[in-house]
């Protein structure tokens, strides 16, 4: 039936200038009644979308009289944005993106405005928000160990990379990022002195620990399940995949020392005709006590840090942005990765291969 | 394609003049749009520089270091590796399929075809499971003391060899299949008779007759293995990277287009190379030259030369063994042992499906209808599963179609546009999925087709074609084309000689294309992900969806709902068959 739609209209848009008018009037329709908007929003899909349905769709549905339809986005869905910018044809409205894919989008001009500054949301984490972006959870690269098998308890990347005093199988993640930053830590690099990295000293590290790595982790879902199999004992990875896995039961402990943290977060593309109602949703989501309520179900920290007003204490120490993790932390710097990546990354991928 | 399919042949009849390689055109016209048209827009920008002029930037990045000619060596290599080992397991599977009499063969079938029907995800972390360092082997292994130490069968190159194969044997059984029912068995014994051992026997008749079967099979397992990309992540070490998975990061991650453009080019070009070269050997384009014509070129004569030291070494061999055990059992228990790999990942599905834990563990700590309860109360579940059978069964019909003909035409056109015509029906196997994809969401975003089931069945049907086409065309080898001029000499036209002696002829090769053209479809990720825009989401892609950040076992639960229907369907139909063909 759509399609059928589809091709009618796009017969009559071909033929006739009264054919134009019909085109224009539903979205005309749609920005005078701001109430009976359907919105398409691309969350990360998995525990998102339940999370993110009780903390800010169905509040937002109630409170404005729009309506929020939910679909999964790929982990990097800058392909599909570029591609449905370029043809105009908007499938999402607003979708999550990572900070790498937002400096990668924004270069290419494929983001609209969100319309409101830190000005206006000021508890938000100054990090969080810009004009094509704000924040809505921030995740940490951090490592796990299972309690079961690693007897000695490590505490930082030292300890991670040091085989003899803390013996373990252990996995890293096939790509630079992240790695890249866990080997000049381990090599005693200062947190806050990381950037600009040191590359050619992080591969004299790698070097030395690449023959005791027996699993390069590819996927979020792969490093949860690596950590719960117990097929490895120590791995690198972010916060929520082994917190999900210890809530599940696996004897396994989140080292929060050192953690580099990054954040996701909504924005819109470019040209899209439900930008006013894109917008208004993002401001909503903004809020601190729409936000405490994902971290019921989710690990991830909310970016207006006046959500911890209402989170349990218990709770909040599994979060990445609850004050005693985050003063452990430093955020990864995306200007370093978006000038670097492509250069490291071939080099990583040569060095995987030798 | 009813239109097609009624009008091509009849106004052949009235006009004779019209070439056989005629019906060869609505595919022709259907990926000169649909495949070609986009694929060379996007390559296009591997030659479009930053300020958006003409640039050799991209290519000369991919010269000035070793890592991707290293990286596609070893696409090559596993590639290569895989085709040979699934046509070991496959061919003496598909012999013995072979000489089953027909209603076993039905049965045993459904066996082969299992893992096609759970999807390739699922698989590839059932073998994880199976392989781990604390999976199911290294801990049933350790314990009874067959191994002190577990072994080392994952993340490193045997466990991407053994998902890999896995995968395909499946195909070449189904490729193979076909042509070998229709070789005629008692040449082997005349042979025999003749004088010639049973092993040379074997060899110089009925597996020289198998060879267009064969080489088919080899020829689409290491294509498509050329494009794989999630079982050499998950199962793969630290050297197992091949070159989808970076083009895959330069379109999705990196936005670099250009060198996304570049890599495919690269990709497709020695995948090229790399047919030229087996067409040399083997004869390729011969698989769709009809039936008859000998290829004198001297490297074909080294391929048979390869062929008949074989059965040499092999008959060697064999004799002192053949002795020892009753050669019959050999290849039962051999043939079992292939089906129960086959069927291993699935069996292991099935309680997962039925767990207690939100992991996938095994063995699962406790029973529960968790996962099926979640799996039937969600509408999206539903109807992308719904939607996926509907998708997959319109572009079984469209690719066997489109394809069948194109094969019709190349066996019937023998001309020297034969091979050129072949390699273009194989393009959509060689090109990089990814590049498909965002190249057709461009088109479809201008039909107005994204997000449209229309656009799925297009976008699959241009996956499936070469696979439907080298299947019938394998067994329009072994036809008899003087079957067809027998029929025309009786009176018959053209349409009614196809319909009423080449199809039932050629019935298994045609069952097996819709069969993979199907499946090619019903696990179909990539363009799913672009074409389908997100709310009409199929069953592969609400997996991927779901399995993004964590894995639960609704997606095991989903796989034994799959594999119970799709047997339950597969039995009902070869209780048809059977009985239709007890009532002619």
């Amino acid at each position: 039936m759509l399609d059928k739609k589809i091709s009618r209209r796009r017969l009559l848009q071909s033929s006739s200038i009264v054919a134009a008018s019909t085109l224009v009037a539903p979205s005309l329709i749609g920005r005078a009644a701001a109430a009976g908007v359907q919105l398409t929003v691309a969350d990360p899909g998995g525990p998102f979308g339940p999370a993110f349905r009780a903390a800010f769709y169905d509040p937002f549905e109630k409170a404005t009289g729009n309506k929020i339809v939910n679909v999964a986005r790929e982990a990097e869905p800058t392909a599909q944005f570029k591609a449905m910018v370029d043809t105009k044809s908007y499938t999402w409205d607003v979708c999550t993106l990572t900070l790498s894919a937002r400096d990668i989008l924004a270069k290419q001009g494929l983001l609209e405005p969100i319309g409101f500054s830190h000005a206006d949301a000021p508890q938000l984490m100054p990090q969080a928000i810009n004009e094509f972006f704000m924040g809505t959870d921030v995740y940490s690269t951090v490592f796990a160990y299972r309690t079961d098998k690693v007897k000695k308890a490590p505490a930082s990347w030292k300890d991670f990379f040091d085989v003899e005093n803390f013996p373990g199988r252990r996995a890293l993640r096939k790509n630079p990022i992240d790695t890249v930053e866990q080997a000049l830590l381990a090599d005693g690099v200062p947190l806050d002195k990381l950037y600009p990295l040191d590359v050619a000293r992080a591969f004299k590290v790698l070097d030395k620990i690449k023959p005791h790595i027996a699993v390069w982790w590819t996927g979020g879902a792969q490093s949860t399940q690596l950590l719960q199999s117990g097929e490895v004992d120590l791995i690198p990875g972010w916060n929520a995949r082994f917190q999900a896995a210890i809530d599940g039961g696996t004897p396994a402990k989140i080292v929060w020392n050192q953690g580099l943290y990054s954040i996701e977060g909504w924005s819109i593309p470019k040209g899209c005709p439900k930008a006013d109602a894109a917008r208004a949703f993002i401001k909503f989501c903004s809020q601190a006590q729409q936000q405490a309520i994902y971290t019921e179900k989710l690990a991830y920290g909310p970016t207006n840090l006046d959500a911890y007003k209402s989170i349990p204490a218990d709770r909040a120490a599994h979060l990445p942005t609850s004050p005693q993790n985050l003063k452990q932390m430093a955020i990864a710097n995306e200007d370093w990765w978006s000038a670097n990546r492509s250069a490291v990354t071939e080099k990583f991928n040569s060095w995987l291969l030798a | 394609m009813t239109t097609t399919l009624d009008t091509m042949p009849v106004s052949r009849m009235r006009s004779r003049a019209l070439h056989p390689y005629w019906l060869a055109a609505p595919g022709i016209v259907f990926l000169a749009i649909f495949f070609v048209y986009p694929v060379l827009k996007l390559m296009g920008l591997s030659v479009v520089g930053a300020d958006n002029s003409f640039s050799l930037a991209a290519f000369s990045r991919i010269g000035h270091t070793d890592v991707y000619l290293r990286v596609l060596a070893v696409t090559f290599r596993i590639s290569l590796d895989t085709a040979i080992y699934s046509l070991l397991l496959g061919y003496p599977l598909a012999y013995w399929l072979a000489g089953r009499p027909d209603r076993q063969r039905g049965k045993l079938l459904i066996f082969v075809t299992v893992p096609f029907w759970t999807s390739y995800l699922v698989k590839t972390f059932a073998w994880m499971i199976i392989l781990g360092h604390t999976g199911v082997i290294n801990t049933v292994g350790t314990q009874l003391g067959l191994f002190g130490q577990p072994l080392e069968i994952l993340h490193n190159r045997t466990g991407v060899m053994i998902g890999m194969v896995h995968a395909m044997v499946p195909l070449a059984v189904m490729t193979m299949l076909p042509v070998m029912t229709s070789i005629d068995r008692r040449l082997v014994s005349a042979a025999q008779t003749l004088g010639a051992t049973p092993v040379r026997a074997f060899w110089l008749v009925y597996f020289k007759l198998s060879l267009p079967g064969v080489t088919a099979a080899g020829l689409l397992i290491f294509i498509s293995s050329l494009g794989f990309f999630i079982v050499p992540a998950f199962l793969g070490g630290r050297q197992d990277t091949m070159l989808a998975q970076l083009i895959i990061t330069q379109v999705q991650e990196m936005l670099n287009w250009s060198f996304a453009g570049a890599l495919s080019v690269l990709m497709v070009g020695t995948a090229l190379v790399a047919c030229l070269v087996y067409d040399k050997f083997f004869g390729l384009s011969t698989i769709s030259g009809g039936t008859v014509r000998e290829n004198k070129s001297w490297l074909r004569q080294v391929g048979l030369a390869i062929l008949g030291g074989v059965a040499a070494a092999v008959d060697m061999i064999a004799k002192p063994f053949g002795r020892l055990l009753g050669g019959r059992h050999i290849l039962s228990i051999v043939s079992w042992t292939i089906i129960a790999f086959l069927v291993l990942p699935t069996l292991l599905v099935i309680p997962l499906g039925f767990t207690s834990s939100s992991f996938l563990e095994f063995p699962p700590p406790g029973y529960s209808w968790q996962w099926f309860s979640t799996y039937f109360n969600s509408p999206v579940w539903i109807s992308a599963t719904v939607r996926s059978f509907g998708v997959a069964a319109a572009t079984a019909v469209l690719a066997t179609c489109v394809g069948g003909l194109a094969a019709l035409a190349l066996a019937y056109g023998r001309g020297r546009w034969s091979g050129p015509i072949f390699a273009f029906f194989l393009a959509p196997m060689i090109v990089p999925r990814i590049v498909i994809a965002v190249g057709m969401f461009y088109l479809f975003a201008n039909l107005g087709l994204v997000a449209s089931n229309i656009g799925l069945v297009i976008g699959h049907t241009v996956l499936a074609i070469p696979f439907t086409m080298v299947t019938v065309a394998a067994t329009l080898k072994t036809y008899d084309t003087r079957l067809d001029q027998a029929a025309a000499t009786l009176g018959a036209n053209r349409l009614r000689t196809l319909f009423g002696v080449t199809m039932p002829l050629i019935k298994g090769g045609l069952v097996a294309a819709l069969l993979i053209a199907f499946i090619t479809s019903f696990d179909e990720l990539t363009i799913a992900i672009f074409v389908s825009g997100g709310i009409t989401t199929t069953l592969p892609k609400q997996m991927w969806d779901d399995m993004i950040l964590q894995l639960n076992p609704t997606l095991a639960a989903v796989s034994v709902t799959v594999f119970v229907v799709v047997t339950s369907l597969l039995i009902i139909a070869e209780r048809f068959r059977r009985s239709s063909s007890q009532n002619l």
